[in-house]
C-alpha cells in the first residue's frame, strides 16, 4: 500500500468536518458561477471568418472545412499533436482523447460535431487509433495550412529560431507541433467563422482526469518539473 | 448571414487576449480551490461495509486495490430502477475512459449504486463500460454519503443533500402534479420509476484515503459540483451556442438517432 507523501491531515469528526467541507461549497459554488460566466464571456468572442480553404483526408474521404460539420452548426476540432514520419500519436494527446472519446458520444446531441485533426497522414493515423480503440473521428489536414493557421504547428525555421507565436504570446519554448482545442460556426449559408480557440493549460478543464485529480487527497500529484511525465499510452502502464 | 458579431483576424485576436485573461484567472482560481480541498481535515470510518463486486464479497478497503486513494462515483441506480439513471450514464461515459490513467495515478475510481450486482453487470454490459462498479445493497453506504434517502426523509423534510437541509414533501416546494409534468419525469420513466422513486437516490461522488490500515473520508460533492467530471460540459462551455439546454436532452449513448 502507497502511503500519502503529504502529512495525515486533522482527523475529526463528521459534525466538525461538515463545518469545514461547509465553508469550502461557498468557495466551490464561487467557481461554478465563475465558470459559468467565462463560458457567457467565451460566447460573446466576436467571430472571423474563414476565408481560406482547407483539405482534409479522413474516413469519408477528402473533406472540406465546411464538410467537417457533418450538417451540423458548430464544429470543435481538437489538434492532436501526431507528425508526419511518427508511428504514434503524442502521449498526452492520447491522455486527452481518452477523455472525449466518451463525451464525444453526447456532443451530437447538443448540435456539435466533434473532430480530431492531426498532420499525420491519414493510414497513419487509422493505424494507431485502431490501437487505441477510439471511436471519435480522426481527419488528416496533410500539407495544408490549416495546422499553422490554427497556431498549433510551427515551421522549421520557426522552430529553429527558437521562438512561436503560441498560446497568444511569443515563446523561446519551440517545438514542430503543439496541443490545442479551436471552435468553428456555419451559418445556413454555408459561411464558415472560427469562434474560439485555446492552448496549452486553456484545455485544462477538458481533461476529466485532473479534475478528479482536483478533488483527491493528493491532488495531482505530479513532478513540478515534468507534471505530465507519469502519463502513458493507455495501452502501455 | 450570421447575426453574431464578426470582426478581423485582428479585432478577434484583441478580443481572445482579453478573455484570455479572465481563463487564465479561472484555471488560478480552481488550483487554489483544489489546495483548499487538500486541506481539508479527515473523518475516520468505522463502519464496516461489505459491497458486492465483479470478484465477490468487499470490504471499503479491498475497493482501494492496492492504492492510498479511492474515488466513488455515486451512481444513481435504485433497486427499483430498470436501467441506470441517465445523466450519471453520460458522467460515467467519461470516467470509463480515464480510469485506466487514474489508477496508474495512484487513484482508485470506482461506482457505487444500491441496485443488486447482478442489475448493475447487465447495464455495464449493456453500454460497454469497464470501470469497476460495486452494489451497496443492504448496506448503509448510499444513506451515510447523503445520496439515498427514504420515503419518510420526502415526506417530512429530511433531506440533507449537498449539504443543504431540503423542504420536505410536497416533494422539494413542488406538488406531485407539478413534478410530474417537470423533465424529471421523463428523466425518472427513462429508469422504469416515478419521480419520488427516482429522487431517492442522488448523485454524488466521495473521496477515501487508505493509511496504515484505517479508511477516511475526504472529500464529497454533489449536484453542480460534479460539473467538472461531466467531461461533456466542459466542452460545450467553448462551443458557440454553449450548453444549448432546453429541457433535458441527454440520453444513454446507445439511444441516440444514429446520424
Amino acid at each position: 500500500m502507497t502511503a500519502t507523501k503529504r502529512n495525515k491531515p486533522a482527523i475529526v469528526s463528521h459534525d466538525q468536518w461538515i463545518a469545514a467541507r461547509t465553508k469550502l461549497l461557498k468557495k466551490e459554488k464561487e467557481f461554478t458561477r465563475a465558470r459559468d460566466d467565462l463560458a457567457r464571456m467565451r460566447r460573446a468572442l466576436p467571430w472571423e471568418r474563414v476565408e481560406k480553404s482547407y483539405a482534409f483526408e479522413g474516413p469519408d474521404g477528402k473533406e472540406t472545412l465546411a464538410q467537417l460539420f457533418g450538417g451540423r452548426s458548430q464544429l470543435f476540432v481538437y489538434h492532436f499533436m501526431f507528425a508526419p514520419g511518427d508511428t504514434e500519436g503524442c502521449p498526452i494527446c492520447s491522455f486527452w482523447a481518452d477523455h472525449y472519446d466518451g463525451a464525444g458520444l453526447h456532443l451530437p446531441q447538443r448540435d456539435v460535431s466533434f473532430v480530431v485533426v492531426s498532420r499525420a497522414p491519414f493510414a497513419a493515423i487509422e493505424r494507431f487509433k485502431q490501437r487505441m480503440g477510439w471511436r471519435f473521428k480522426w481527419v488528416s489536414s496533410g500539407n495544408s495550412d490549416f495546422n499553422y493557421d490554427l497556431g498549433v504547428s510551427f515551421t522549421p525555421e520557426q522552430v529553429k529560431r527558437g521562438s512561436v507565436f503560441y498560446n497568444y504570446a511569443t515563446t523561446d519554448f519551440a517545438m514542430p507541433d503543439r496541443e490545442g482545442a479551436s471552435v468553428f460556426y456555419r451559418d445556413p449559408g454555408g459561411t464558415v467563422f472560427h469562434t474560439y480557440s485555446s492552448y496549452a493549460r486553456g484545455i485544462d478543464l477538458l481533461n476529466g482526469t485532473y479534475n478528479v485529480l482536483d478533488l483527491v487527497p493528493k491532488g495531482r500529484d505530479e513532478d513540478p518539473d515534468e507534471p505530465v511525465s507519469w502519463v502513458r499510452h493507455h495501452d502501455r502502464y | 448571414m450570421t447575426k453574431h458579431k464578426t470582426g478581423t483576424r485582428a479585432e478577434w485576436l484583441a478580443a481572445r487576449l482579453e478573455l484570455l485573461k479572465a481563463e487564465k484567472d479561472l484555471t488560478r482560481q480552481s488550483d487554489a480551490l483544489a489546495r483548499q480541498r487538500q486541506e481539508l481535515p479527515w473523518v475516520r470510518i468505522d463502519t464496516q461495509y461489505r459491497f458486492e463486486t465483479d470478484e465477490g464479497s468487499a470490504a471499503l478497503t479491498d475497493l482501494f486495490r492496492g492504492r492510498s486513494q479511492l474515488l466513488v462515483y455515486h451512481f444513481m441506480f435504485g433497486p427499483d430502477y430498470t436501467a441506470g439513471c441517465p445523466a450519471c450514464s453520460a458522467i460515467a461515459d467519461g470516467f470509463n475512459g480515464f480510469g485506466v490513467h487514474l489508477a496508474n495515478h495512484d487513484v482508485m475510481l470506482w461506482a457505487v449504486s444500491r441496485a443488486p450486482l447482478v442489475k448493475l453487470q447487465a447495464y455495464k454490459r449493456r453500454m460497454g463500460w469497464t470501470f469497476p462498479w460495486a452494489s451497496s445493497f443492504g448496506n448503509d453506504f448510499n444513506v451515510d454519503f447523503n445520496v439515498c434517502f427514504t420515503e419518510e426523509q420526502q415526506r417530512e423534510g429530511g433531506i440533507e443533500y449537498n449539504y443543504r437541509r431540503e423542504a420536505g414533501a410536497p416533494l422539494i416546494g413542488r406538488s406531485t402534479a407539478e413534478w410530474q409534468e417537470s423533465p424529471v419525469a421523463e428523466v425518472a420513466a427513462m429508469t422504469g420509476t416515478d419521480v419520488a422513486t427516482y429522487t431517492r437516490e442522488r448523485p454524488g461522488m466521495s473521496g477515501f484515503a487508505f493509511q496504515d490500515g484505517v479508511v477516511y473520508h475526504t472529500y464529497s460533492a454533489y449536484a453542480r459540483g460534479l460539473d467538472g467530471l461531466w467531461g461533456m460540459y466542459q466542452w460545450l462551455d467553448r462551443a458557440p451556442l454553449g450548453r444549448n439546454e432546453s429541457g433535458f436532452w441527454m440520453h444513454r449513448h446507445d439511444e441516440y438517432d444514429k446520424r
